[in-house]
């Protein structure tokens, strides 16, 4: 089967779902996707369109949860999140409300768009709050059990979806159940990556694999992950390489450091993403998302320069 | 002197001893939405069991000014959702009655404090009822402050969208904010025209008056509009204790000492409502 969208796949997949449970509710902010169309056609007792209020579009879903409903909050990324940021204190997080928070445009996702569109900050913020998860999916098949995984939560859920189409890294019955998954063994060390960045770290490690050092990548979709499973998966690893698009403070890399440091483990850490030195000056290269990852350092040729010293 | 007013003034009094017991609390908002809160709750509006603070069918009320926690806190205890002498814990270790409102509290609803979050989460609560053909209303309080959050307005389009007209939204406007008065630091009026265009059912009312607030909810039940309703209730920040009426800078302060005293033979004073 052809890679889908990972938004077509959530919402085809929900779509599955609200047929059987009427409490599925999307609430959109001005935002589509064609699989989106068919629950807008198919099931409108069930679709609500916020307009471009996220404020109010998350106060409802938080209102529609405490009735009973299972409210799915659809938006880009950043304004899914970063612009309603205080109200997912108080009613997801602090009044501890289900709902889950559907963003799409992970990273520089939408490429041209320029900073107002791009989530660089989106996981540093949304794991600072206690009683949410996040599920950062690196493709389509991830994109798709995620919504199963929304619909059983007990509490808020941030699912970080990509725009463009990946390639499929997992296979359908993937386990997912520890919010990570081993693509690949290294002996000489991991890499350990999120959302699109998975893609290129299988890219370094196939060029440092020519070379003769084997790499494993881990891509880390859920945070907090099983922190006990991935500890022990890290455990004695000769070094580890975290790579993410996405400022370097309270990212997926800071958060490596913060579980190390918590267990007790001593691992080798190199952290590759966005730095504040950059700004967001790569968020206004034009002409593609390999452009902004060379311009950024994040690709794999920008990789491998970072970590020579480290491997 | 009606029994409505016997019991709003009852309940102004254990409100204000219940914050100089504690020490704090907003006594000004407390003051300008007593008679709101007693019409609602007393005069026959609301349907509640406070037996059963979940009961499915009961109208949600959800102080979205919930700065006003302590009147809330003194109904709730009034109307045996829990005992009297609870109160005591207000702002005290081992309750769960804080400055602002905890959704532990039975009857509560929601955790607020932050403005411009109840009215978004009422509005949820409308549609959800809507969307299970529930026939319970929602009500909610809002201080005119709150108003300048956006949210406020983002809600007000989804709720006269969507024919919220289970929906009912009351407006604490008491004119004042923290530091200073509406009109003078960022004016608020016209109040009803900007809600109609807004495509909401508006009435005004004397905040302090039950008999009028009560006339506005006359037949909430079957209203014959598809419209939401919003009722803006002219009040007095700190109504019934001049020292604190009208005087900015009172918000969030419980008084102490002779001004304690004074409040509270102010508010011991038969206060009968010209209207009531």
């Amino acid at each position: 089967m052809a890679a889908i969208s990972q938004r077509d796949a959530f919402w085809e997949r929900l779509y599955d779902l609200a047929c059987e449970d009427r409490d599925i509710v999307v609430i959109a902010a001005d935002m589509g996707a064609p699989a989106m169309d068919r629950i807008r056609r198919d099931l409108p007792g069930q679709y609500l369109n916020a307009g471009i209020s996220e404020q109010n579009g998350l106060l409802v879903a938080a209102g529609l949860a405490l009735e009973g409903k299972r409210p799915f909050f659809y938006a880009i990324s950043n304004f899914a999140t970063l612009r309603v940021i205080e109200l997912i204190r108080v009613e997801l997080s602090v009044m501890d409300i289900p709902v889950t928070i559907v963003g799409v445009g992970a990273g520089y996702s939408y490429e041209d768009s320029g900073s107002t569109h791009h989530s660089l900050e989106d996981v540093a913020v949304m794991r600072a709050f206690p009683n949410l998860t996040i599920h950062s999916a690196s493709d389509s098949v991830l994109a798709a059990r995620f919504a199963d995984i929304s619909c059983a939560q007990e509490h808020a859920n941030y699912v970080r979806l990509e725009r463009k189409t990946l390639p499929d890294l997992h296979k359908p019955d993937v386990d997912i159940s520890k919010g990570f998954a081993v693509l690949r063994d290294g002996p000489d060390g991991y890499l350990l990556s999120t959302g699109i960045m998975t893609h290129r770290a299988l890219e370094v490690a196939d060029e440092l694999a020519a070379k003769g050092k084997k790499l494993g990548v881990i891509d880390l979709f859920t945070l907090p992950p099983d922190e006990k499973a991935l500890v022990s998966a890290l455990s004695g690893c000769p070094c580890l390489i975290t790579l993410e698009e996405h400022y370097l403070p309270g990212g997926i890399g800071s958060y490596l450091l913060e579980l190390l440091n918590t267990h007790g483990v001593s691992v080798p850490v190199k952290r590759v993403g966005l730095t504040f030195a950059q700004g967001y000056e790569n968020s206004y290269v034009y002409g593609g998302r390999d452009r902004i990852h060379a311009h950024a350092g994040l690709d794999v040729p920008g990789i491998l320069d970072q970590i020579k010293n480290v491997l | 002197m009606s029994p409505l007013r016997d019991k709003c003034n009852e309940l102004k009094r254990a409100m204000l001893k219940t914050c100089i017991d504690a020490g704090t609390g907003h006594v000004s908002s407390s003051l300008s939405c007593a008679e709101i809160l007693t019409a609602l709750f007393y005069g026959d509006v609301l349907r509640f069991d406070p037996k059963r603070p979940d009961w499915p069918d009961r109208d949600r009320f959800l102080l979205s000014k919930a700065q006003a926690s302590p009147m809330l806190y003194t109904v709730l205890a009034d109307l045996g959702y829990y005992e009297k002498s609870e109160l005591k814990k207000f702002a005290q270790t081992d309750g769960p009655f804080g400055v602002h409102l905890q959704k532990s509290v039975p009857g509560a609803e929601i955790t607020c404090g932050s403005l411009g979050h109840g009215f978004g989460i009422a509005a949820g609560m409308a549609q959800a009822a809507k969307m299970d053909r529930t026939h319970h209303l929602v009500f909610t309080l809002l201080g005119d402050g709150e108003l300048y959050e956006g949210s406020i307005w983002e809600t007000a389009i989804f709720a006269a969208h969507n024919r919220l007209n289970n929906l009912v939204a009351i407006v604490d406007r008491n004119y004042q904010c923290t530091l200073d008065f509406t009109e003078s630091s960022l004016a608020l009026e016209p109040l009803e025209e900007k809600w109609a265009s807004f495509g909401w059912n508006v009435c005004r009312v004397d905040g302090h008056s039950i008999n009028e607030i009560l006339g506005a909810l006359k037949g909430i039940r079957s209203r014959p509009s598809t419209q939401p309703l919003v009722v803006i209730a002219d009040t007095v920040k700190g109504a019934g204790v001049d020292l604190m009426a009208c005087v900015p800078l009172w918000h969030g302060t419980a008084p102490t000492g002779d001004e304690a005293k004074r409040a509270m033979e102010q508010l011991e004073r038969s206060f009968e409502h010209g209207r009531d």
